[in-house]
């Protein structure tokens, strides 16, 4: 005779904000154990804005010679309105930003299409847990990677080049940082949803950052641009973000005189480019479910 | 998290806890031809299918691959939103509840894949434990648990990466433990496992089964259904064809005695079988290296033994066995589709297909 014991129906699933916290967390700090396990990723996060700057750096000083910072001064002063001599520092923050932003798209687009390939990315989507806190636990990581990886380049590219790195309004900029991560969320949704209707990352993730490398102005002032062009550059946070950085740290201008009403701006694209990217999501990630499936690669 | 111990209902209990209800579920795929070229196609992986599963058995669905066992696990599992139809899982509908079915379910769908290889197994269990909201002191418990329960603690802390096939096979059955879900659904668990760890792998099912999980297993191994499984439903081209225990399914052919011949034998002869009075069915079960297998359903084999020895020899065959067989699950899906397990249906189906054209 076999007697059957009534199991709890939902198992041991407990859904509340606690458990919703901890699962944000558990995400990130799996995604730190990988990464502290290919150590070669993070020497690379840290080189290559490095390299970036240079660049620009050594081409300005091979062109401009010892006016080189005096050329760059009068130029910026004549298109912005404001100026500093200080090239090594504008150009390390636009490459730091950049890398910023790279990274939010590789960790959030390229995890994508990793995890639908290992099987990873279904067995998410057999569990419980909102797709939603999942990515918030990957921006997370994504985010705090970031930072990390901004402060160690940004004070070893400074060092390099023989500058300060910490002057200006130093908090300022670490606000604008702050603030300017948020709508990449969004951003960095939006592209992961066109990533797994597309499934093919590699070739999309190098397009886009590309043209938010051109557009975000991370050599150059965006007033260099046509009328128009410096319209489409505006419309992305991280143009917003690179310029609330150098303007505090740099004292150059902001793009609407006030440091708050640049912040504001900031936070505006805060509230709306998360929700779209969100939007766009759960819509290509509905329309997937109705046919191959997430697991389809 | 405590379960009450329900002793009102010895046996197996008789309430669905799996209801389907004509669901149905179609691809659109795209045909490339050449560069630019392409053509959209549909293919019906489920046509209208209707399943009660009910609390507290081994439910086992069998068919060879391409059949649509995993597109109808699938769908149960909320990885694909079916075209139509509806199910209702552990009192929850599919489509507007799907969370509370997800958190219902305990799943093995994609063999050894599915794992993060760069943590180790512990922290594989311990991030798709927070997935399910597990909190932290009880899935800590819970996995050490899993570690005394499938013999884990020899290779639970290296990454897993460092696996062989079986280990990480264990690891996915784990990870589908994880949760304590009423429902399980394994999908061809033991298919890369060798024997032993297979054995132990049904073991261990028997024992969740008794323990109250209601089990979802397919498989198109025929004595692994017939081992475990209450009851079985054939899939084959997105239609249960039959449902019913293994003893009801195999009543479907017993009044019929199956010869099994081995040896080199043409397809000219396996057709010249058919003709033989008494003679219902002769099919290619196997080729290997030359040799076939061939099973030959009739009225009473011992009458019909020297014609197929005759007919066999007289097309240029060698016989190297024969044997009489007892029923198998095999031979209820070759009387219902017309041949066998291994023969892949997205085959049959394209063959079927140019043969129309």
């Amino acid at each position: 005779m076999r007697y059957v014991i009534k199991m709890n129906r939902q198992g041991l699933s407990e859904i509340n904000f606690r458990n919703k916290m901890d699962l944000v967390w558990t995400v990130a700090v799996a995604r730190f154990k990988t990464l502290a396990r290919y150590k070669g990723w993070l020497i690379m996060d840290v080189s290559i804005p490095i390299v970036f700057a240079a660049l620009p750096v050594l081409l300005g000083m091979a062109l401009g010679g010892a006016n080189a910072a005096s050329n760059f001064s009068t130029n910026l002063q004549e298109l912005t309105g404001a100026s500093t001599e200080n090239f090594q520092i504008y150009m390390l923050i636009g490459a730091n930003v950049f890398m910023i932003v790279s990274n939010s798209l590789w960790q959030v687009g390229f995890w994508i299409r990793r995890e639908r390939m290992t099987g990873t990315l279904e067995t998410i989507y057999l569990a419980p847990a909102s797709r939603l806190l999942v990515l918030a636990g990957v921006s997370l990581y994504a985010n705090l990677r970031s930072i990390l990886v901004f402060f160690i380049s940004f004070t070893i590219g400074c060092l390099i080049f023989g500058v300060q790195p910490f002057q200006g309004q130093f908090l300022l900029a670490i606000l604008f940082l702050l603030a300017g991560l948020i709508p990449l969320w969004g951003v960095s949704f939006f592209f992961g949803s066109i990533v797994m209707k597309l499934k093919e990352a590699n070739a999309i993730i190098n397009v886009v950052q590309l043209g938010i490398s051109f557009l975000m102005g991370v050599y150059f002032p965006i007033e260099i641009f046509p009328k128009v062009l410096q319209w489409v550059a505006l419309s992305f946070p991280p143009t917003w973000m690179t310029n609330g950085v150098r303007s505090s740290i740099l004292g150059l201008s902001y793009f609407l005189d006030q440091w708050y009403l640049d912040f504001a701006v900031l936070w505006l694209f805060a509230l709306l480019f998360p929700i779209m990217g969100l939007f766009a999501f759960q819509r290509i990630e509905n329309s997937i479910k109705k046919n191959e499936g997430v697991g389809h690669f | 998290m405590s379960s009450a111990v329900n002793l009102e209902r010895p046996g197996k209990i008789n309430k669905p806890i799996i209801k389907i209800e004509k669901m149905s579920k179609t691809f659109v795929s795209k045909d490339r031809k050449g560069v630019f070229k392409g053509k959209m196609k549909k293919v019906e992986a489920l046509k209208e299918v209707d399943l009660e599963i009910m609390e507290g058995e081994i439910f086992g669905l069998l068919g060879p691959n391409g059949a649509g066992k995993t597109t109808l696990i699938k769908c149960l599992t909320t990885l694909l939103l079916p075209t139509s139809g509806q199910a209702e899982i552990n009192g929850y509908n599919l489509m507007k509840e799907d969370n509370m079915v997800r958190t219902s379910m305990g799943c093995m769908l994609m063999g050894e894949r599915g794992m993060y290889w760069k943590l180790t197994g512990r922290e594989n269990l311990d991030y798709f434990g927070a997935l399910y909201h597990i909190p932290k002191p009880v899935r800590k418990k819970k996995i050490d648990e899993l570690i005394d329960l499938l013999k884990l603690q020899d290779f639970m802390d290296r990454t897993v990466e460092t696996y062989s096939s079986g280990q990480k096979m264990i690891l996915a059955f784990a990870k589908a433990l994880i949760n304590e879900a009423p429902i399980l659904v394994l999908d061809e668990p033991t298919v890369t496992m060798d024997v032993h760890a297979a054995r132990e792998l049904r073991e261990i099912v028997k024992d969740l089964n008794a323990k109250g999980h209601t089990i979802l297993y397919t498989t198109h191994i025929m004595q692994e259904a017939e081992e475990l499984c209450d009851r079985i439903a054939i899939i084959d081209k997105g239609i249960i064809m039959a449902i019913g225990t293994p003893e009801e399914l195999k009543m479907m052919v017993e009044h019929e005695d199956i010869v099994t011949v081995e040896g080199i034998i043409s397809k000219d002869a396996v057709l010249a079988l058919k003709s033989i009075h008494g003679v219902k069915d002769s099919i290619i079960t196997s080729e290997k290296n030359g040799l076939s297998v061939i099973s030959v359903t009739c009225e009473n084999s011992r009458e019909i033994l020297p014609g197929i020895i005759e007919t066999i020899t007289r097309h240029g065959g060698r016989i190297e066995l024969i044997s009489p067989e007892t029923v198998s699950l095999e031979d209820v899906f070759i009387k219902l589709t017309g041949r066998s397990l291994s023969t892949d249906t997205r085959e049959v189906i394209k063959e079927e297909k140019s043969g129309q054209n």
